[in-house]
């Protein structure tokens, strides 16, 4: 299937849209420094694909485990891959949240600078 | 799109499946952009982005869309047309803006330690108070005072011109001209103070 000219536009501006995947993939990729390439690439799928999935819903609560795999399945991405990204998402998440107090700020402040500062390799196992 | 087809969509969405909100942007991006094409005069980008931003509001508060009251498309397409109207509004409202400033600027350069939007604003700011001043019905001499204090003149001897005062004694053309200046001053603070955040 040729993928639509909206596609992109629509993957960028879900970034901004709590509860969308590509706002998971936005978050993720400014913690990480990295760009949808290289998302992309961890994903194991297409910067096309990885536009698509931006544009999924967020999996969250007791069904998360059956999101993540409905998900996958329709795009063929390894699932471990794409809870990897999310949990590390949802951590920074728990862990700003408790820094402001309760109150989720929009840029994240100084934990996520902090993040950034880390070493690219500093939280990967060998 | 069948209306079972719609149904089963939105009933995907409600439950929060997933991969439905990718199955609502496969199915409707392309039908609303080409609506918005052929009803509004936006462009393409715009006519994108409004439809985006259609569907994100629909996914946003799927529950507000009654399927007793009309299909999924009509509801999706009214979104849609609302936001693209909203979009030529702030774009022509923001185009208003860009030639009125250009305007200004060919009519009459800011000065060289004046930034551009300091200036313009600065202009604005004065035209409104000219307008207001102007609803006082003062007479000529103190619209003639109230120049000399927005040219910044403070000079005695100008106030007195205007005030046809140049015929008396220095202390006592002073101290005239210092009620006069005083009065004024009180009434364009208190004008100011009316509506301090009036646009024009």
């Amino acid at each position: 299937m040729k993928n639509p000219d909206w596609l992109k536009r629509a993957a960028e501006r879900s970034t901004v849209e709590p509860g969308m995947l590509g706002n998971v993939f936005g978050t993720y990729q400014v913690l990480e420094d990295c760009t949808a390439e290289a998302l992309a690439e961890e994903l194991g799928c297409t910067l096309d694909t990885l536009n698509l999935l931006a544009l999924c819903r967020r999996p969250e609560g007791d069904a998360f485990i059956e999101q993540v795999k409905d998900i996958c399945r329709r795009f063929d991405v390894t699932p471990s891959a794409l809870v990897s990204v999310l949990r590390r998402v949802e951590v920074m998440d728990a862990l700003d949240t408790d820094a402001s107090n309760g109150e989720t700020s929009s840029d994240r402040g100084p934990l996520l600078l902090a993040a950034k500062d880390r070493p690219r390799d500093g939280g990967r196992k060998p | 799109m069948k209306r079972e087809k719609e149904w089963d969509l939105h009933e995907r969405i409600l439950g929060k499946e997933p991969t439905a909100s990718v199955d609502l942007f496969l199915t409707f991006m392309d039908p609303l952009f080409r609506m918005l094409k052929r009803q509004t005069k936006c462009s393409d980008d715009d006519a994108h982005d409004s439809a985006i931003d259609a569907l994100f509001a629909y996914l946003k508060e799927p529950d507000k869309f009654d399927p007793g009251k009309g299909s999924m498309s009509a509801y999706l397409v009214q979104i849609a047309r609302y936001k693209a109207w909203d979009r030529y509004r702030s774009s022509s409202a923001r185009a208003q803006r860009e030639e009125k400033m250009r305007v200004q600027v060919e009519v009459e350069p800011p000065p060289p330690n004046v930034s551009l939007e300091e200036y313009v604003e600065m202009k604005q700011l004065v035209e409104r108070l000219v307008r207001k001043i102007e609803a006082l019905g003062l007479d000529d001499r103190d619209q003639a005072c109230i120049r000399l204090i927005i040219t910044d003149s403070r000079s005695t001897e100008s106030w007195a011109e205007v005030l046809g005062l140049t015929h008396l004694p220095q202390d006592q053309m002073r101290q005239v001209v210092k009620r006069h200046y005083d009065r004024l001053m009180k009434r364009l603070k208190s004008l100011c103070k009316e509506d301090p955040d009036e646009e024009s």
